[in-house]
């Protein structure tokens, strides 16, 4: 029994660490959190396919923008020429009747 | 640090007021608009701008030969005002409003196509045309009946054969026979 407590105390008394544990722990964790060559090309994808995604986006947004504003100022022009044309269909219409009652 | 804001908003502000300035206002008496606009029942205002004007051509389908006739005649144009008033009754506008706003354009640069007055039926119309060195750039058309007022202000240069193609959608190929009307009367000695 007292060979068996002599083991134990043996086993569990503090000894120091080897001077070199703390700098291959370090080494090991720098090692473990670099990432590897292939995952940095996929997160690079990944970055510029979003943003080519997003920036496609935007850009369609801004074209059907434009196209929204460049439809709406056509319709203006075309109604503009409309109203114009029918106030020159009247002032002829005018013009027709006085040279009919100057006849 | 105030200064600097202050200054930044206000050159801000003037590279934007010319901007806004010529898409927004007809060259009217805005006081004389805005009365009639209050009094009419309905009302179709369309304001274009040289800005606006290019940016609508590039929208005309080019195909079309109409829209691509429109195209060519707005594209060199300063301007496109029209302001149409329909009113409930008779009598919700004078005669002094229409004077007042015909006499805005009585320059030595507009001269008169058509002065029409018909005292029966209260109707009058009136077209001027700006010309520069011989050549049209503005047109205005001022049509009253009693229950609608029409005004329509074209500025720029307005090319008589670029609107006699324009007869398809509407547009102002009625001008060209305002004019032969016009010259018809004239040698008729009227």
């Amino acid at each position: 029994m007292e060979d068996f407590e002599q083991e134990l105390r043996e086993a569990f008394a503090r000894r120091p660490a080897p001077p070199s544990l703390k700098r291959k722990l370090m080494e090991k964790r720098r090692a473990q959190r670099r990432p590897r060559p292939a995952v940095v090309w996929q997160r690079l994808a990944a970055v510029l396919a979003l943003a080519a995604v997003l920036g496609g986006a935007m850009e369609w947004r801004h074209q059907e923008e434009e196209r929204r504003k460049g439809e709406a100022a056509r319709e203006q022009v075309l109604t503009a020429l409309r109203i114009t044309s029918h106030a020159l269909d009247q002032v002829n219409t005018r013009l027709a009747a006085h040279d009919r009652e100057q006849e | 640090m105030k200064n600097r804001i202050l200054i930044f908003v206000l050159a801000a502000a003037a590279l934007v007021a010319p901007a806004l300035a010529q898409t927004t206002q007809l060259p009217l008496p805005p006081q004389v608009e805005k009365e009639l606009a209050a009094r009419a029942s309905n009302v179709t205002e369309v304001t274009l701008g040289k800005n606006m004007l290019g940016f609508a051509a590039k929208f005309m389908n080019g195909k079309d030969k109409d829209e691509a006739a429109t195209r060519q005649l707005i594209q060199g144009l300063d301007g496109i005002y029209v302001r149409e008033y329909t009113f409930d009754k008779e009598g919700q506008f004078s005669t002094e409003e229409v004077e007042q706003l015909r006499k805005h354009f009585e320059t030595s640069e507009w001269s008169s196509l058509v002065r029409e007055r018909d005292r029966k039926s209260g109707e009058t119309t009136d077209v001027m045309v700006k010309l520069v060195n011989g050549e049209t750039h503005g047109m205005f058309i001022l049509e009253a009946a009693p229950k609608e007022l029409t005004i329509v202000l074209i500025l720029g240069p307005v090319r008589m054969e670029d609107l006699g193609k324009l007869k398809g959608i509407g547009g102002l190929g009625a001008l060209g026979d305002v004019q032969k009307s016009v010259h018809k009367d004239k040698k008729g000695g009227n």
